[in-house]
């Protein structure tokens, strides 16, 4: 298994090498930068070029990349001038919004898309197996953001249960903690509960055909132990796909989600980087990102040695 | 010999506001702000966004303020005398004004910060006809300039890119480094990009004893708020829903929309600002369609501008066609200028035919970040098919139409609210279209000599007719379409006592009820 990671890890060399110079040729390719944005639309070219300079943006590229890689050799990614802070900093600051949202959001969708599935997949066919489809279908249609505001609207608004937006950190106030990320968390959990879902009734369909379940049923055991117990067992591994791939796109940043409930997460942060044309947030994030996926990925492939015997044996 | 000068005389001021009565409020409670966009940085001398304004100008003071009419009036300044030849600037600074960090602001942090302003502020260009600051004693600064500048008063208090007094070690930073300590009423607790600026009341400010209230960004200033917070949301309906649920009591903007749906709702105040920016359609004179006069004059004479505002701001517009405010000191009247915006299809394309039209491109650049940027874009493009032109519509960010914009070829039409400009007064506004590189790209000399003539004379009304000759060119040559005023609501909790719109939401002279 150590062998494994390690063959991962240094995989992922070559993929963020790649993200990296992918991000240092936008720069190039993307017009537009921070003086501009600074400077406000009636400063001339000659007073963005002033601006640029005293910012330090009128390095020449090479001369950038090479520092940053240099920088990043040290485990440094670089400093943003806007942020006034390094950005690793910057990134590790909003770590813990978006990791609320990750684990909540992919925690409910699992309490409740698992056994949402499982029990279609019991009941195919029949009524319990199409409310429960239809209403992931639901789910899995609605645009995010509307859903947000629908949510903001009904729980915040008119039920007064929760607040409409902002972040209290866990250190701080854990209740408040628990309210400020429980209407975006369970917006996310909307979301991602209907692939979860899907996948379960599909997964456990198939397994539930197989002989061993056959087994279980003539040994005279339950069928919600069968279920709960032989057929989740045997379709965890497609389930684990999906949730690995809703969960690694909730760490590179619920964009969307982050926007509507005014939440300073990493997503919101590339993307408001990417309007300021902050560079060095860019390329640090968009290397974290990655970096993120690849540990999820990593992750995911462990996980499904512990769930399945036989990739088990196989490794 | 110097004289005291009021560089306002002579000014009609005819739209200042009713000062508001002298404060009788009430200390303490934490107030929550919420604005749209996050600032670029909070270093106020280097960024003209509004969202640095609305958080430094609660930390930050100038020598000069703008009144509630938009005047300078002295703030950190005793006054100035202005020598006769308009060429020293002796400014008596208020003794005893106190820093954030407990220092007293003197003739030696004044120097600092007009010279940081002259390498990295935003608005540099105030400083480029002074030739020397002197500091004669502690409270007194000397500014001499190699050239008569009229419009120097104007331009320091400007809040577009303030020229922040900072203290003479801040200054020593950096672009988008320093501008974390001034003398205003607030100081700064906790920025978290992405999230919010946390500034707390200063209680050892010094208020300007010369006033008796606030008076636009002059005026004595009290801060009875505990602490100010600016929360940064991107979302309009969250914004109104926090307003609406108490956990925010003041919004820089509420949609019209919303506004007309909260219209019963008691305990939610909305104040509505006309006029608050000018919504405009530059043109690159320099450019394919649009270098020639006659394609232009044709646009101008298309466009249906109503329909253009109606759409553009959620029919929160008026059609004012001056380039200059209405009831201010360099409005140049609208005597003449219905005659250029005739929304006439049939003249239009009769001048399209004299331009020798041929179904060339139109090229109309537009940034999806302002709505009323890419509505107005959007509407003046079907108008502009409607009389048979080829028009392309070229929908972008805002970083990249501020680029693309700046190339001399490649766009013809750029749709732009202009908001501080026009409330600055005549110098944002011309010099926008003057000098090495105007808004138009090619130079105009009927402009450059208003230009000059606005920036060099001595006498006011001969400022004033450069005004006027710079919009009687705008309009004869088709150079920009000024389509309209848009307007801007702001809106406050009920328990959010005497609170005054203005170009921010100001949180001194304002306490919970």
């Amino acid at each position: 298994m150590l062998r494994l990671i390690a063959v991962r890890l240094l995989a992922a060399v070559p993929v963020l090498l790649v993200v990296s110079l992918v991000s240092f040729g936008l720069t190039l390719l993307v017009p537009g930068d921070m003086a501009a944005e600074l400077a406000g639309p009636s400063a001339t070219a000659a007073d963005i070029a002033r601006l640029r300079e005293s910012l330090g943006l009128d390095q020449p590229l090479l001369g950038r990349m090479l520092a940053w890689y240099a920088g990043l050799a040290q485990g440094d990614l670089g400093r943003s001038v806007l942020l006034n802070q390094g950005v690793g900093a910057a990134i590790l600051e909003r770590l813990p919004v978006t990791l609320s949202l990750a684990f909540l959001g992919l925690g409910v969708a699992c309490a409740i898309g698992i056994p949402a599935g499982l029990i279609a997949a019991k009941n195919v066919r029949r009524w319990p197996d199409q409310a429960t489809m239809g209403a992931s279908l639901i789910g899995l249609s609605l645009p995010d953001f509307w859903l947000g505001l629908l949510l903001i609207w009904v729980v915040g608004v008119k039920l007064q249960w929760l607040p409409t937006g902002g972040f209290i950190p866990l250190s701080e106030d854990p209740l408040g903690w628990l309210r400020s990320v429980a209407m975006p968390a369970g917006t996310l959990a909307l979301t991602q509960l209907g692939p979860i879902a899907r996948m379960t009734r599909s997964a456990a369909l198939e397994v539930a055909s197989s002989d061993f379940i056959r087994t279980a049923r003539a040994k005279g055991l339950s069928e919600i132990r069968v279920f709960a117990r032989h057929v989740l067992a045997g379709a965890l591994v497609p389930i684990l796909t999906v949730a690995g791939i809703g969960f690694g796109l909730s760490l590179g940043g619920a964009l969307v989600i982050e926007q509507v409930f005014s939440l300073p997460g990493v997503g919101r942060l590339v993307i408001g980087s990417v309007l300021r044309r902050d560079w060095p947030v860019i390329q640090g994030g968009l290397l974290v990102i990655a970096f993120v996926f690849v540990l999820v990925n990593l992750l995911v492939d462990l996980l499904y040695l512990w769930a399945d015997p036989r990739l088990r044996a196989q490794s | 010999m110097l004289r005291r000068r009021s560089f306002t005389a002579g000014l009609v001021t005819a739209a200042a506001l009713p000062l508001p009565a002298i404060a009788q409020g009430k200390k303490g409670g934490d107030v929550v702000v919420s604005q749209q966009a996050q600032p670029p940085t909070l270093d106020a001398q280097t960024t003209s966004a509004q969202a640095t304004r609305n958080i430094s100008l609660h930390m930050h003071e100038t020598l000069f303020a703008r009144d509630e009419a938009g005047d300078p009036k002295p703030d950190l300044a005793e006054g100035v005398d202005i020598s006769a030849d308009g060429l020293t600037y002796k400014f008596s600074l208020r003794k005893g004004v106190l820093f954030h960090n407990g220092k007293v602001m003197d003739s030696t942090d004044v120097k600092a910060s007009l010279e940081r302003y002259g390498k990295i502020g935003t608005s540099a260009f105030i400083m480029k006809p002074v030739a020397a600051i002197e500091t004669p004693d502690a409270n007194t600064v000397v500014v001499k300039l190699s050239q008569v500048y009229p419009g120097f008063i104007e331009g320091i208090s400007s809040p577009r890119a303030p020229c922040a007094i900072m203290t003479a070690e801040d200054c020593a930073k950096p672009a988008g480094q320093g501008g974390s300590i001034g003398t205003g009423p607030f100081t700064l607790g906790e920025f978290k990009a992405d999230s919010h600026a946390l500034l707390k009341r200063f209680d050892k400010y010094v208020a300007n004893p010369n006033y008796k209230a606030r008076d636009g960004f002059a005026g004595r200033k009290t801060a009875y708020f505990d602490s100010v917070r600016f929360r940064f949301m991107p979302e309009g309906g969250a914004r109104t829903a926090g307003l609406q649920t108490g956990e925010l009591h003041v919004l820089e903007a509420l949609d019209v929309p919303a506004a007309e749906r909260l219209k019963s709702d008691k305990s939610i105040v909305a104040y509505t600002m006309m006029p608050w920016a000018f919504q405009t359609l530059m043109m690159n004179t320099n450019f394919g369609l649009t270098a020639n006069v006659s394609i232009r004059r044709a646009i101008q004479a298309a466009l249906d501008l109503e329909e253009i505002m109606a759409i553009a701001t959620s029919g929160l517009f008026r059609l004012q066609p001056a380039w200059q405010h209405p009831n201010t000191g360099y409005f140049p009247g609208t005597e003449g200028l219905a005659k250029y915006t005739t929304q006439n299809k049939d003249r239009a394309k009769a001048l399209l035919k004299e331009g020798g039209y041929k179904g060339e491109e139109l090229v109309i650049v537009a940034d999806n970040s302002f709505r009323n940027h890419l509505d107005t874009g959007t509407v003046a493009a079907e108008q502009l098919r409607a009389i048979g032109m080829n028009v392309k519509l070229s929908v972008m960010d805002w970083p990249t139409v501020l680029n693309a914009r700046l190339r001399p070829e490649g766009w013809n039409l750029w749709p732009l609210g202009m908001g501080i400009e026009p409330y600055e007064g005549p110098y944002g506004v011309v010099g926008f279209f003057a000098g090495a590189a105007p808004v138009q790209i090619k130079p105009d000399p009927v402009i450059e000599q208003a230009q000059l003539q606005l920036t060099t004379s001595l006498k006011l009304a001969d400022r004033q007719a450069a005004v006027k000759m710079f919009q009687d060119r705008v309009y004869d040559q088709a150079i920009s379409i000024k389509c309209g005023d848009i307007g801007v609501i702001q809106a406050t909790r009920s328990n959010v006592a005497n609170y005054a719109p203005y170009r921010i939401p100001r949180m001194w002279d304002c306490w919970f009820a």
